[in-house]
């Protein structure tokens, strides 16, 4: 079943103070199946967080629509919005977007406060989770005391905790040693084969590498995409690198 | 590198940062304003030559030293808030190559551009506005306003050295906070230590316990004279409790509803307890010196407001009749002298008399314990609370103008309290025991405890002989010569203010004369001065009243700017993680609600408490209309509360600019 079907996605950024208009997307299309893992890859600047900005709702396409399971973005009320994204979407950033005001149980039940679930029902849903990522003994502390690591595990149970329809993740390994990196994508993978639908946007081969599907976007539209189905990481990372060779030199595409 | 390289680099600088340099500016362009303007006035020579001039110049320099010493703390703060919030942009300069000296150049050269536009700015403004505040303040003192227009040459130098000495201050603390950092923590700037703070509960029971205290004082002190004693050691203990209870305090409550998670996880009060915690951390000391300024603010101003306003009733007060003689009569003389001198000078004026009020009279002063008064001036104690003034009437004058017929026998007496009864059956004073026939609940009006501070109580016995043998009896024990007794005679005149004053001086050449030691008083006479110094004292109010709301209003900006920063990044993650555009926009704007209003309710707590003791220091100052005071505090605070709200909606504009919050 389809849950994420983006149909020409457009984006052009006008700069408030009569400045040139930038495009960010030209014209955006793919769909993303029920317990998929898809990364979308590009250069820094291709529009990569433009587009999970606006698959997150956070943001408003130009032109073009978004549709969750069926249900055009666009036709959800101002109102409704926050709460659909909480009950449907989780979010993984390249900087956490922890708070640091909160400690990191708090951030983890952010959402669901927001959603008025009572402590007792908040603390059973974090149980597992937290012993599945192995962040059961820092959750009584703050952002600023743990590693980077450790704060996007926190932030990958936030998103984990709503049992969201979709998980988007913004360069998750951006702000990570290698190490930290390797065990996110590791459980990314996880949870994926849990069930667990998964759209990743990275400019990291490394990252794509662990997906079972990788989009290519350039200069605003994907370009090309690449299915893993049963290649080991390693023969995907050299796929990957040749097709962003490929890119770089100008070959293969066509409008 | 270019010559100009520096002094241009020093001037981008402060164009970029024009959003926090700008109010500093000013704040120091109102600075020298308001310290050129003061020294101006204290040292003007037209003002020290008028009558009553000096006493206010006195006031005047007071207020010069109030000024200085604020704004050389004032100023050293918010540079320091400033410095604070560029640390980055130096730790950036750094690592692009510059080296720390190059830093101290550009920052030397920003002090300059600073100090000059502050100076030059701030005296042309003070040197203009001179002339404008010196004739309010003349017209506030009833003076006469002298043509011409001058610029003071001390007042000049003064402001010189004076900001030249702050801004080389300002300097020095930020090369040395510049010098001791290394690049990293310079980067990191504003956001180190941003630990969860620690609930510190011996200070919440400090805090606790010093205010009840400080409150308790202000509640309980019934004399005047306690009051003046207790009055400073209390304001000591509400800054105490008010320092203690904004930082420890607050945050011990936070962590006290966090710990209720039925409480505490509900959509309302989750971000609310948490940003609320984080606020408190960083702005509690700010925000109890907000308190404190304000709390002194109000004070000030109404106090010497109801003062000013108050002082014809203060006059009426403290001088109750137009002409008011009290002299001591000598064993040998007696009073028939000073009846006809008076007469003699009223005739001369046509003028007669009236509501004439006269008696003999001797007062004793001593501790009273019990039933018991110890004059012993060597063994009085250190306790002035129960320091009593005893006045001995004989009874024919009190019968006379109580219009009495009362009889007593030899140690029989009638007594009169002014502050609490005199609970006592009999009353033991220089070895003779006196009983006590009545209790009196009124007395006739007199004249005798108008500057009394302490409480007194009234005595009349049975004749003058009681009367002269105790006095004597009070001489010999403290081995004084004797004195005899004292005799009051009082009365108003009919004719206006001119010719009050010319009967007065008269019988002070008449009297003074034949009776040395009277003290020979009329309201008329020292008009001038109380206009001078409560009028000094009011001016001096408004002033620094001023000056401080000045200082209050650029800490709201600051606050605002800073949290503005700081806000903006933590409302985009509430966004994503799920909260809505008003969710977010209700919940911060409740939260910088209460950390801005916060200080103004203490403040006005704090006033509501100080109230009583107020009333009993202004008693002090013959100020007794309590009604009045009342409603100069009432007014006063609702004049701030409007400034402040004015203020707040102002910086709350820069303050919603920086988190754009139009923009989601
Ligand atoms: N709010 C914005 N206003 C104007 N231009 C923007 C804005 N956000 C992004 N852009 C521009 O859109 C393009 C794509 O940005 P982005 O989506 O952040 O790329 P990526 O995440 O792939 O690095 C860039 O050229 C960027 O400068
Ligand atoms: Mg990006």
């Amino acid at each position: 079943m389809t849950i994420l079907e983006v149909n020409n996605l457009k984006k052009v950024y006008t700069t408030r103070f009569g400045g040139s208009p930038v495009q960010a997307l030209a014209n955006v299309s793919f769909s993303v199946e029920e317990g998929e893992y898809a990364a979308i890859m590009g250069e820094s600047g291709s529009g990569k967080t433009t587009l999970l900005n606006i698959l997150a709702s956070l943001d408003k396409p130009t032109s073009g629509e978004v549709l969750l399971k069926g249900k055009g973005l666009s036709t959800i009320k101002e109102k409704e919005i926050s709460a659909f994204r909480r009950e449907n979407l989780g979010f993984v950033f390249q900087d956490f977007n922890l708070l640091d005001t909160f400690s990191l149980q708090d951030n983890i039940f952010l959402p669901l406060v927001l959603s008025g679930k009572s402590y007792e029902e908040m603390s059973r849903r974090l149980e597992p989770i937290a012993r599945k990522l192995g962040i059961g003994d820092i959750l009584a502390k703050y952002p600023y005391e743990v590693s980077g690591g450790q704060k996007q595990r926190c932030a990958v149970a936030r998103a984990l905790i709503t049992k969201p329809q979709l998980i988007l993740a913004d360069e998750p390994t951006g702000s990570l040693d290698s190490q930290s990196a390797e065990g996110l994508l590791r459980l990314f993978k996880e949870i994926n084969l849990e069930g667990q639908t998964l759209l990743m946007v990275t400019h990291s081969v490394k990252a794509a590498s662990h997906a079972k599907r990788v989009l290519f976007i350039k200069d605003g539209e994907v370009f090309h995409q690449l299915y893993k189905a049963n290649m080991s990481d390693e023969a995907m990372y050299q796929k990957i690198s040749d097709t962003l060779t490929t890119m770089a030199t100008g070959g293969g595409h066509h409008e | 590198m270019s010559r100009f390289f520096y002094p241009k680099l020093a001037a981008t600088n402060l164009k970029k940062n024009a959003q926090t340099y700008l109010p500093y500016i000013l704040t120091c362009i109102g600075t020298v304003m308001m310290y050129y303007i003061m020294v101006f006035l204290s040292e003007n020579e037209g003002l020290g030559k008028m009558t009553g001039g000096s006493e206010v110049q006195t006031i005047l320099n007071l207020g010069c030293y109030v000024i200085a010493i604020f704004s050389a703390i004032f100023l050293f703060y918010t540079h320091s808030f400033l410095i604070k919030r560029r640390k980055k942009e130096f730790g950036l300069f750094n690592i692009l190559g510059m080296e720390k000296k190059h830093i101290a150049r550009v920052l030397a050269i920003e002090t300059l551009y600073v100090a000059v536009i502050s100076l030059g700015a701030g005296l042309l403004g003070g040197i203009l506005l001179s002339k404008l505040i010196f004739m309010v303040l003349l017209k506030i003192l009833n003076f006469e306003v002298p043509l011409g227009f001058t610029v003071s040459g001390p007042a000049l130098t003064a402001v010189l050295f004076l900001f030249a000495g702050i801004f080389l201050l300002t300097l020095l603390n930020t090369l040395r906070q510049i010098h001791l950092a290394k690049p990293v923590e310079l980067l990191m700037g504003g956001q180190t230590g941003e630990k969860e703070p620690k609930t510190k509960w011996l200070l919440v029971v400090m805090g606790t316990l010093s205010l009840g205290w400080g409150y308790y004082i202000s509640l309980t002190t019934e004399s005047p004279l306690a009051a003046l004693n207790q009055f400073f050691f209390a304001v000591l203990l509400v800054m105490v409790g008010t320092y203690c209870l904004f930082t420890a305090g607050s945050i011990a409550v936070l962590k006290l509803l966090r710990r209720n998670k039925g409480y505490y996880y509900q959509i309302r009060h989750f971000t609310a307890v948490a940003g609320m915690m984080y606020r408190m951390k960083q702005n509690a000391v700010g925000l109890a010196n907000i308190c404190i300024m304000a709390t002194a603010v109000l004070v000030m101003v109404s106090t010497t407001v109801s003062l000013y306003i108050g002082m014809e009733d203060v006059l009426r007060t403290r001088y109750p009749q137009h002409i008011m003689i009290s002299t001591p009569v000598p064993a040998q003389q007696s009073v028939e002298g000073l009846q006809t001198s008076v007469k003699e000078v009223l005739a001369k004026h046509g003028l007669e008399g009236k509501d004439r009020l006269d008696y003999r009279y001797a007062a004793l002063v001593g501790n009273q314990e019990g039933d018991r008064v110890i004059t012993d001036m060597s063994n009085i104690s250190d306790d002035s609370s129960s320091v009593r003034e005893f006045y001995l009437i004989p009874l024919e004058d009190y019968n006379r103008l109580a219009k009495r017929r009362v009889s007593l026998g030899d140690d029989e007496i009638l007594i009169y309290s002014s502050s609490s009864k005199y609970e006592e059956d009999t009353l033991t004073v220089l070895n003779r025991t006196l009983t006590v026939k009545e209790r009196l609940d009124s007395f006739f009006e007199n004249n005798l405890n108008r500057v009394s501070i302490s409480g007194s109580y009234y005595v009349v016995v049975k004749d003058m002989e009681v009367v002269k043998a105790m006095a004597e009896a009070q001489d010999e024990e403290n081995g004084d010569d004797p004195s005899g007794y004292r005799y009051y005679l009082g009365f108003d005149l009919e004719a206006d203010e001119a010719d009050i004053l010319a009967v007065y001086q008269d019988i002070r050449t008449a009297v003074g004369n034949d009776y040395p030691g009277s003290r020979i008083e009329s309201p008329v006479a020292v008009k001038e001065s109380f206009f001078a110094i409560y009028g000094g004292l009011f001016f001096l109010g408004i002033f620094l009243g001023a000056l401080f709301i000045m200082a209050t209003v650029l800490i709201i900006y600051y606050k605002q700017v800073s949290e503005g920063y700081d806000d903006k990044a933590r409302f985009e993650i509430m966004q994503k993680v799920g909260m809505s555009r008003e969710e977010v926009r209700g919940s911060i704007r409740s939260q910088v609600l209460i950390v801005f209003f916060l200080p103004l309710v203490a403040a006005g707590i704090h006033i509501a408490f100080a109230f009583p003791i107020i009333t009993k220091l202004l008693a002090v100052l013959n100020l007794t209309n309590v009604g009045l005071f009342a409603w100069c505090t009432a007014g006063t605070i609702l004049v701030f509360a409007l400034f402040y709200a004015l203020v707040y909606g102002l910086t709350a504009k820069v303050y919603y600019r920086i988190v754009s919050w139009e923009t989601f």
